[in-house]
């Protein structure tokens, strides 16, 4: 009976993520991205757009803002002090960060976008109605919405042949955004599972992370405390549901790590390492 | 005597009289009732014919885009919902506090809070990607064990939406139910058969109006805490939100204030328009006008001051998106936007205070319009500088709406104004029961002063005695 | 028997003096007064006759809140994959919204069906109602023994009476 679960799990039902929430957490996929390494070549997202059946939406959509690029190359020309400031471009490669304590999760009206227990903010395209809420909630702004039906503008034949068939193609009217590539964790997780063995650190590599030349993007779990990821985090004293500013009091010149907005307290799963700049 | 107060009503109004002007008003209203319904009718079609390419095409056809996730439908949304909220303060708040001027036009009011909502329900469907799974929010049981996420303000405004349609309804009805009786009683064919039907059997016997009186009582009760939790969860839409210049603690007195100061202005433009169209000076006098005005003038007010709170508190709270933000509203590109709202909203109703301006009826038809231009730029202030300037710079962007999106919005002004028309066209548009009770009552309390007049000063007057009606 | 009088004040002054007995047989309890508007003073003459509306709006207030909190908290806690957002799975504040939605819900549905049955609504009219009662004036009728037909009709008439209507209750 429903009235007996309740009662017998207030007070686990009660419990935010502050506290643990109800979650038993399998995995914490997580990411460290070293800005020091970007070169700005757009390799991930190219990836990107081949691994996750990526809609090509041409010129004129792109300028009106209805690309579909959830892994997107940020530039900005914050060097204004070089002698030619436009040759100073940083890249920031964006896409979501899966936080913890996600804003897009609960302003779904239909529960469309759920947290799993991978740590991962799961988008169900079948159950989205387009609300655009979780778009308009997110402080990263990496969700996109299919704003028109893309099937034919964007794969001509013979071009449907090269769809990825391990997931679908999105119709109009659906949001969609980085899945951390679910299918290839899905993959290596059933593989190990079959092979009863715990899922190794390396074994699951994302599309970008695979296509990036100078090995900018590490990718892994921090639950697994000898992964690559997990050292990372802790060399650069980045925690889950820890603010920057505990950190930064620190003053160590060599932890280059953060989490862009932090201070939103959404918990994002996705380290930067700060790019060394020459003048400091 | 050089200073008569003007009276809200000519107290010697027959009852007769009082029920064929309205009985008639339902027959033969003047050519420019159907002109505009007219006019209304072809907006509605506009929108169909727009509504139908985005429902083919998809969404991108409104120029939304990725920080442009929600834009006019959203803002028209808020204003509509904000629209209905004064028939409620009329009707019910009015009620209430025993003020009887409200009796002659809270019927129109109200019908206005009932047709507002079913425009505002709309926009939700039409901005939705995939609108024919719209069902899926309403929290029925499913053999998936799917549930909607009850943590969503859009989820919350299934709940308070539905609520209040159905409340304003019923109330709009249970108002209603004497004068369908007496449309029933004076009428033949089908219109017989109709108010036969919705009289519910009403005879006015003293029992039924002991209930009446109850449950009218009953039902302002619960319409006021119920409109002003409506607004407020409208708000939450954005005030539960992360982003700058939504996430504001004063969003919903704020939403609540502009509500009733856009309804106000609505209802006096209609007011102008009914007193037009079916020939209502009798019943929609200037004095009672004048007491609309004034309140509009209160509430705009109210408006500004909560504007120029939620300024001063992100100006001084020195948040950097939010600061940025409020800077970016008043100088950038949508500036002129934000300057004509503050115009319209704040130093416009200033013509209100004016007692020439107050009784100039075409004077008032323009400005009441204008206030609304103010809020509805106002509402598109609300939702789409944030999306064009969020935490996440890369992504600011300027945007306007398609002729598609305005085709729609446009379009649901002639919605309202249709289904407006054909309601006030059936149904009586003044309340017959309660302006011949404010007659009577004001009658009875005239009655007594002439006669305290008259022993003070030993002044015949005319004491006005007699019968109820003809 | 139906006594149709032009003016609220004659048949008020009538019901008076129905309650002082002065037609021996009919008491104030037979009497039922229809009329164009709500006249809450006829209470004075009429005595007070119970309204218990009020009793259904509490209950509906009273189920809205309870079935409406069991009924979400309910469905969230059997419905754990909703999204989190590092919020609890019953989220009290978002169930107090909708519970507060509820109560209105729920208490303004029963209050209006509590008085279409309570007030005698949906009943055929009997054939004594006078469409005058709509416009203008004032009926009072009175359920009496043959007998005391006269009486009463005098106690009308003195009353200026504009017109009176009987009909036989088989």
């Amino acid at each position: 009976m429903s009235l007996d679960n309740i009662l017998n799990h207030w007070s686990d039902y009660r419990k935010g993520s502050e506290e643990g929430g109800h979650h038993d957490y399998e995995h914490r996929w997580a990411m460290a991205i070293n800005l020091d390494l970007c070169i700005g070549c757009n390799a991930c997202s190219t990836a990107c757009y081949a691994e996750n059946n990526l809609a090509v939406v041409g010129k004129e959509k792109f300028e009106k803002g209805q690309a579909m690029h959830w892994m997107r190359i940020e530039r900005y020309w914050d060097q204004q002090e070089l002698e030619h400031p436009e040759q100073g471009a940083s890249f920031l490669p964006m896409m979501c960060q899966q936080c913890g304590a996600a804003t897009c999760e609960p302003v779904c009206p239909v529960a469309a976008t759920y947290h799993t227990p991978d740590g991962l903010n799961a988008q169900v395209y079948n159950r989205c109605i387009g609300s655009r809420y979780c778009s308009n909630n997110c402080p990263f702004r990496v969700r996109y919405f299919n704003f028109y039906s893309y099937y034919e503008s964007s794969w001509p034949e013979p071009m449907e042949q090269q769809l990825n068939p391990d997931i679908s193609v999105r119709d109009k009217g659906v949001m969609e955004k980085c899945t951390f590539c679910v299918q290839r964790i899905r993959t290596v997780k059933d593989k190990a599972f079959m092979e009863d063995r715990p899922v190794q650190d390396g074994e699951v590599v994302p599309a970008c992370a695979q296509a990036c030349p100078t090995s900018a993007i590490v990718f892994g779990d921090t639950m697994d405390e000898g992964s690559v990821v997990s050292k990372l985090w802790k060399k650069h004293q980045v925690e889950r549901g820890v603010y920057q500013k505990t950190k930064l009091a620190k003053k160590d010149a060599d932890l280059r790590g953060y989490r862009i907005f932090e201070e939103l307290n959404v918990d994002p799963s996705v380290m930067y390492l700060e790019r060394v700049r020459e003048d400091i | 005597m050089t200073m008569v107060t003007e009276k809200d009503i000519n107290e010697q109004i027959a009852w007769a009289k009082i029920n064929t002007d309205v009985l008639k008003s339902m027959e033969n209203p003047r050519p420019a009732y159907w002109v505009t319904l007219a006019v209304c009718i072809a907006m509605v079609a506009c929108a169909v014919l727009a509504e139908y390419i985005q429902y083919t095409v998809g969404m991108g056809t409104a120029n939304l885009n990725n920080p442009h996730m929600w834009d006019m439908y959203i803002a028209a949304f808020v204003f509509w919902i904000g629209m209905s909220h004064s028939g409620t303060l009329l009707s019910a708040i009015l009620h209430l506090i025993h003020a009887d001027w409200r009796k002659p036009i809270y019927r129109f009011a109200e019908a206005m809070t009932t047709f507002s909502l079913l425009t505002a329900g709309i926009f939700p469907m039409i901005h939705l990607g995939r609108v024919w799974n719209l069902y899926w929010v309403l929290p029925y049981v499913s053999d998936r064990g799917i549930w909607p996420n009850f943590r969503s303000p859009l989820v919350w405004d299934a709940f308070a939406i539905t609520t209040y349609l159905t409340a304003s309804m019923l109330f709009l009805f249970v108002g209603m139910i004497p004068d369908l009786a007496i449309c029933r009683d004076n009428t033949t064919g089908w219109r017989k058969k109709l108010y036969g039907i919705l009289a519910l059997g009403w005879v006015g016997s003293d029992r039924q109006w002991r209930h009446f009186r109850k449950i009218y009582l009953l039902m302002a009760c619960f319409l006021i805490p119920l409109a002003v939790s409506v607004h407020s969860i409208v708000s939450a839409d954005f005030a539960m939100s992360i982003m700058p210049g939504w996430h504001i603690t004063s969003f919903p007195p704020y939403f609540v204030a502009g509500a009733l100061y856009s309804g106000c202005a609505a209802i006096i433009t209609l007011f102008i328009l009914l007193r037009y169209f079916f020939r209502f000076e009798d019943y929609m006098t200037l004095p009672i006008m004048e007491k609309t005005a004034k309140l509009t003038f209160a509430i705009a007010m109210v408006w500004t001051y909560l504007n120029l709170i939620e300024f001063a508190s992100v100006w001084y709270g020195h948040d950097v998106y939010n600061k940025e933000l409020l800077i970016a509203k008043a100088t950038g590109a949508y500036a002129w936007i934000f300057w004509t709202m503050l115009f319209c909203g704040s130093i416009l109703p200033f013509a209100l205070a004016f007692r020439k301006l107050r009784r100039h009826m075409p004077t008032m038809f323009v400005v009441s319009l204008f206030l609304n231009l103010g809020m509805f730029f106002e509402r598109w202030m609300i939702v789409a500088p944030t999306l064009s300037m969020s935490q996440e710079p890369h992504q600011w962007d300027i945007m306007y709406g398609s002729i598609i999106e305005w085709a729609i919005v446009f379009g649901s002004f002639g919605w309202f104004g249709m289904l407006f028309l054909i309601f006030v066209k059936v149904f009586p548009s003044v309340s017959m029961y309660e302006v011949k009770e404010m007659v009577f009552h004001r009658k009875l309390s005239a009655g007594e002063e002439d006669l305290a007049r008259m022993t003070d000063h030993a002044k015949p007057v005319t004491q006005t005695t007699g019968g109820g009606g003809a | 028997m139906m006594g149709l009088f032009g003016d609220f004040e004659e048949a008020h002054d009538a019901i008076a003096d129905i309650r002082r007995n002065e037609v021996p047989g009919l008491t104030v309890d037979d009497v039922t007064m229809t009329s164009p508007i709500e006249h809450p003073e006829v209470e004075e003459v009429l005595g007070e006759r119970p309204v218990h509306i009020q009793k259904f709006t509490l209950f509906g207030a009273i189920f809205g809140v309870v079935f409406g909190f069991i009924f979400l908290a309910a469905a969230q806690a059997s419905f754990l994959v909703q999204p989190q957002g590092g919020k609890p799975v019953i989220a009290l504040p978002s169930n107090f919204v909708l519970v507060y939605e509820m109560l209105i819900f729920f208490a303004v549905w029963l209050t209006f069906f509590s008085f279409i049955f309570l007030s005698g609504l949906l009943k055929k009219r009997s054939s004594l109602y006078s469409e005058k009662v709509s416009l203008d004036q004032v009926a009072i009728i009175v359920e009496i023994d043959e007998s005391i037909g006269e009486s009463v009709k005098g106690l009308f008439e003195k009353h200026k009476v504009l017109e009176i209507r009987e009909e036989a209750i088989r």
